[in-house]
Parts: structure tokens; sequence; C-alpha cells
């Protein structure tokens, strides 16, 4: 594949993709400053680290790992901030069903929201999201089930 | 919840109008500095040029000189008769860590960890995901290590984990299996555990050590959970971190583990010299079966 780089290169990855990895970020973020910031982190890595793809696949794969990795990375530095909890305020009433979805998913343990948002939103197949994360297929259909199990239980209704 | 509700909590969301432009932007800029730097650093500077060309001849010759004197973990596996394993170190998930530590007459170099299923083709478990891990020793003053006069039961190799106590989680604990193996002077362990990616939002050590099962003689832990040697201890031993994919992480299942151990608690002071084991040891047909168990537990 054409290294990354060039000023061809860089259109067709940030156009491709931001729209994606932005919102899968936002699985793990609640900002979309933050999230920004996290995409913006893995073209940069891309950049530096100049992995070489075997396919289309293996770049899609090598992005949505990545950004996955900085989202929590993000999110760890953040909780890391010294707030001690009887200083911190009660979380505000979802203002719209979108909401209180997405803040489920982002309440979600981190493995299991990766794999509802590619199932949910992104529309892949178990073995596609087994072969974008690495995962056995038979570990990605566990977590596709317990992650909307525990959706479920967080909003109260049924989710197919 | 359907699909479609959820594609559409996901559409509301709303991102800066210039994302796209900025980040392009950014990445012409960097990828220009990046070219710029490469370009200096290669041609612009030749009395420069001449000192990196020396520079890269002794780089070459200590990696050959390192190449001859360690295995890979992929060399390790196939030595081990485990073709499955050398793929899976030779592939993109393995960790190649590459880390040395000097202690005592030895040198202790972590080579690397890769954690999967069914990598293990003498002893499959088609249940559990492993970590395998390949750690090389070798003496300081060059003596050749052999497998005839090494003492493997001498030294312990075990992941441990912060905040969790050393006794909970360690190779007991993980169903670890450990083979080594002297090649070419240098003295290799492969150590087999239950995966511990299920920690992997924790900082993770690799601990080589000379001694046995863990206990406050050799560890002690601080108040934030961080594991270090006892500062008495004076045997050999290593303190490697792990690298792992906090994504990865399974925070249920690592509590759930350590909840099953039963053995969370710990203790920095000595009230109990010996330790807290009781140890048997049993001849098998293929090593010795070493097992613990907490004093005076039947």
């Amino acid at each position: 594949m054409v290294p990354f780089g060039t000023d061809e290169t860089i259109s067709r990855i940030v156009s491709s993709y931001s729209g994606m990895l932005l919102r899968l970020a936002c699985t793990r973020l609640q900002s979309t400053a933050d999230a920004e910031d996290a995409v913006q982190e893995t073209f940069l890595r891309l950049l530096t680290a100049r992995p070489v793809f075997r396919d289309p696949e293996h770049e899609r794969a090598w992005l949505v790992r990545t950004t996955l990795q900085r989202a929590s990375d993000i999110r760890r530095k953040a909780e890391q901030r010294n707030i001690p909890l009887e200083d911190a305020a009660e979380p505000a009433a979802p203002e719209s069903p979108g909401e209180e979805l997405r803040s489920a998913v982002r309440a979600l343990p981190e493995m299991y929201g990766a794999v509802i948002h590619l199932h949910y939103y992104e529309g892949y197949s178990i073995k596609e999201i087994a072969r974008l994360l690495g995962l056995p297929a038979a570990t990605v259909g566990t977590r596709l089930a317990r992650g909307r199990e525990r959706l479920r239980q967080m909003l109260r209704e049924d989710v197919v | 919840m359907n699909r479609e509700d959820y594609r559409k909590a996901f559409d509301e969301l709303s991102f800066s109008a210039d994302f796209q432009k900025r980040t392009a932007d950014l990445l012409r800029t960097r990828a220009r500095e990046l070219e710029k730097e490469h370009s200096n650093m290669t041609f612009s500077k030749p009395k420069k040029m001449a000192v990196l060309i020396a520079a890269c001849i002794a780089l070459l010759a200590v990696s050959v000189s390192a190449a001859m004197l360690w295995l890979t973990p992929a060399q390790v596996a196939q030595e081990h008769n485990q073709p499955l394993l050398a793929e899976a170190f030779n592939g993109p998930d393995a960790i190649l860590l590459n880390e040395t530590v000097e202690s005592g007459d030895f040198s202790i170099t972590l080579l690397g960890l890769v954690s999967g299923r069914n990598l293990d083709t003498l002893n499959p478990d088609l249940e559990k995901d492993h970590t395998y891990s390949v750690l090389a020793l070798r003496r300081l003053d060059g003596t050749p290590l052999e497998n005839e006069t090494f003492d493997f039961m001498q030294y312990t190799m075990t992941p441990l984990v912060a905040g969790t106590s050393p006794a909970a989680v360690n190779n007991w604990t993980l169903d670890a299996g450990a083979t080594g193996m002297a090649k070419d002077g240098v003295y290799y362990y492969l150590l087999d555990t239950a995966s511990i990616e299920m920690f992997a939002d924790r900082t993770v050590y690799m601990a080589f050590y000379e001694g046995f099962a863990p206990n406050n003689a050799i560890f002690t832990v601080a108040e934030d959970g961080t594991i270090a040697f006892a500062e008495d201890f004076t045997g050999v031993h290593a303190l490697f971190t792990l690298p792992l994919d906090p994504a990865r992480a399974d925070r249920a299942a690592a509590d759930a583990f350590v909840e099953s151990t039963g053995m969370n608690g710990w203790s920095n002071e000595r009230t109990d010299p010996k330790g807290e084991w009781d140890i048997q040891r049993r001849e098998t047909a293929d090593g010795e079966e070493l097992i613990l168990r907490p004093k005076g537990e039947q």
C-alpha cells in the first residue's frame, strides 16, 4: 500500500475514517473534543509509526484498535485527576434518549462497548469484529450478548 | 433499543465542522517536518553522515552479536516443538520486550509474551486463553549455563499485579507450567499461565527471582498497590513491567479471579519468617509438581 504521509493518502485516510473513529471514541469518551483528540493522536501515530499494512482491512483494524487505546488512555487520565467523590456533582439526567443510550454505552465495560458499537452502528458481523479487534469470534459473540444484556438492564427495555 | 435507535443516538453527536480539514493540515505539516528531519539527517551533513555510518556499523555488529546471543521467543517455542506458539510470537499480538536487568551473577532478559487460545499443541486447552512468556538468563562472566547443572527449581518466574496481593495473583493461582532449556550457554524459561490480559488496565509485572512462592520476605506492597522486591532481599531478582493493551482488560473477571483465590490479604510485616505456605513436591511423568497450601490448611 502507498505509505501514509503523502497529501493523497492523508486526505484519503482522514476523509474515510474520521467519522467512524470519532463515533467509536465516543463509546469511551463523553466529550466530543476528547474524541477528536483521540482520533488526531491516532492519525499522528500512523504518521510517525509508519506501519506496513497487508490490505485495507489490516489498515482499518490498526486504526480501530489504536483509537480505542487512545480513548482509553484519555479516559483513564481524566479519571485519575484527583476529584474527591464527595465533591463530585450529581450526574445530570440525560437530556435525550440518544444521550441516555450513549451514556449507557460509555458505562459498559470497555470490552463490551467496542463490540456493541461495531455491531450496532457499523453493522459488522461477529467474524468481522473478531478480525478487527484480534479476538476469537466466540469471545466477540459472548461480549456482544453480555453487552446487550447489560444495556438492556441499564435502559430497562428490550435490546434486539 | 434496535440498530436504528443506536445509529440515531450516535448520529446526533456533533463534532467540529473543520475537524477533517484541521486534522489533514496538521498531518501534512507534521509529514513535512518528518521529511525535513529525515533529509537533514541523511543528506545535508556529510560529516555527521560519516559518524552515522560508523554508528550503524557498530550497531549492526551489536545486533548480530545479540542475534547470536539470544534465541527469539518464536525460536524458543520452536525448540519446544510448539509451531502454533512460534507463529503467535511472530504475529501482531506478540509483545516483544528484550528488556534486561543485571542482578547478582546474572543478566536476566524478558524477551516477550503473547496471549491466546489453543496455541499449545501439546496441552491444548479449548476453554481458556493463556499467556506465554519467554525469559533468557545468562551468566555475566560468560560461563555457559547448561541443562545438566542449572537448578531450574531454584528460581521463580511469575506474573504479579499491582493492587492485588502477590499471594493472590502468581504462578500457583494462575495454574502455571514452566519449562526450561539451555541453548548455547543461555538458559530459557517458557512460562505458561492463565491469560493475564484481564489485568491489563492495572500495572502487571513479570518477576524473576531466586526463591519460591511469593511472600513478604521477597516482596513488599506499597499503599498504592505498587509491588517491589523487599529492600533486604539479596537473591537474584528482576521485576519487569508489562506493556499490555488496557483495552483487553476485563475488570469484572479480574476481580472475580482475585476473589476466588481467597488470598488477597497481604502484610509487609513478617510475623512468620518461614512464609505462609506449606509446600509439597511430587514427581510427575514430565517433571516435578509443586503444591502450595496456606499454612495449616489441609
